[in-house]
């Protein structure tokens, strides 16, 4: 009877208390390992923005820039289409795909300090739309506009961090 | 009543189902039966031996009796405090689980697309050159607020 009852009502062996724990501080590792960016490598940030006078929306994504937008042109609608980032190192040349068939490739030039140089080339098809060399700080950013796009134009926010 | 009869109505009124008319016609059988009579009070006295025999041996048996249920007790509460215990991990489970995610999010996460807004901390740019096969190119500075805009204008 004692046996019986025993084994009846004896519980399961506990779990180990520290197992949670253990998997956040393993995630926690795992975060801080993730990829970093190398101090000689530039992200370069290219968002295209369909500029129109169809509606007058702007787009929040635009962050602080959306009132320079608004200061320089004369559309009443600014919406982010597409926005991507390439990492690079010196040399290096990163292609960028923008709004109707269009490409940029963007090549990091040696640069001294915090000053990052880009060759850009903008391309429709197999058409030069732009070649241009240019100089910014870290964190700065130049506008590329003009190419037509449905209703209005497309203006490439480009900036380098 | 004959004393077969009379024996089934001892029988009943040991058991307390004797209905009070026959317990009548049971009491003038007995009064002019010993043999019935005899067998009446043996087992009218069965009862309460038996219940003291119950009695003396549940006595004897309490030590033994307390003891199990206490074992019984002891195991109930180890039964909850692991009840316990597993509810407290299944409820606290979720967390590792969510930061796994947001991290399994942050690492794969395509880096190429970027939803936060544009904060430029400079607009200073120097254009080395410009040129274009097919389009006219301007070159607009509207101050040193505003960035610089190069404005391409395809050829019609």
């Amino acid at each position: 009877m004692h046996s019986a009852a025993s084994r009846y009502i004896r519980p399961d062996p506990p779990g180990r208390p520290g197992g949670p724990a253990y998997c956040f501080l393993l995630l926690l590792l795992l975060l801080a390992a993730g990829p970093s960016e190398a101090a000689d490598t530039v992200t370069v940030d290219v968002g295209a923005v369909y500029a129109s006078n169809e509606g007058t929306s702007i787009d929040p994504t635009l962050g602080t820039i959306r009132g320079k937008l608004q200061s320089m042109f004369n559309y009443t609608s600014y919406r982010m289409l597409d926005r991507k980032r390439r990492s690079l190192s010196v040399g290096e040349t990163g292609e960028f795909e923008l709004p109707g068939q269009r490409t940029m490739r963007a090549t990091l030039l040696p640069a001294q300090g915090d000053k990052v140089r880009l060759s850009i080339r903008i391309s429709d098809g197999p058409r030069n739309l732009l070649t241009t060399t240019l100089g910014l700080r870290r964190g700065g950013m130049v506008l590329v506009g003009g190419p037509s796009h449905k209703a209005g134009v497309l203006i490439l926010l480009i900036s380098a961090e | 009543m004959d004393c077969r009869a009379a024996l089934r109505s001892i029988e009943a009124k040991a058991d307390g189902l004797l209905p009070r008319e026959e317990a009548a016609e049971l009491a003038g059988h007995l009064a002019g039966c010993l043999a019935c009579s005899a067998e009446d009070a043996a087992l009218s006295a069965t009862g309460p031996v038996l219940r003291a025999l119950t009695g003396i041996r549940a006595m004897e048996k309490a030590p033994a009796l307390d003891a199990m249920w206490t074992r019984v007790r002891a195991g109930i509460e180890e039964s909850r405090e692991t009840r316990r215990r597993s509810s407290w991990i299944a409820r606290w489970a979720w967390i590792p689980a969510a930061v796994a995610l947001a991290v399994a999010a942050l690492l794969f996460y395509p880096s190429t697309t970027d939803r936060s807004p544009f904060h430029p901390s400079s607009f200073d740019v120097a254009v080395e050159d410009v040129e274009s096969d097919v389009a006219t190119v301007a070159l607009v500075d509207k101050g040193e607020d505003l960035p610089r805009v190069i404005w391409i204008i395809e050829d019609a």
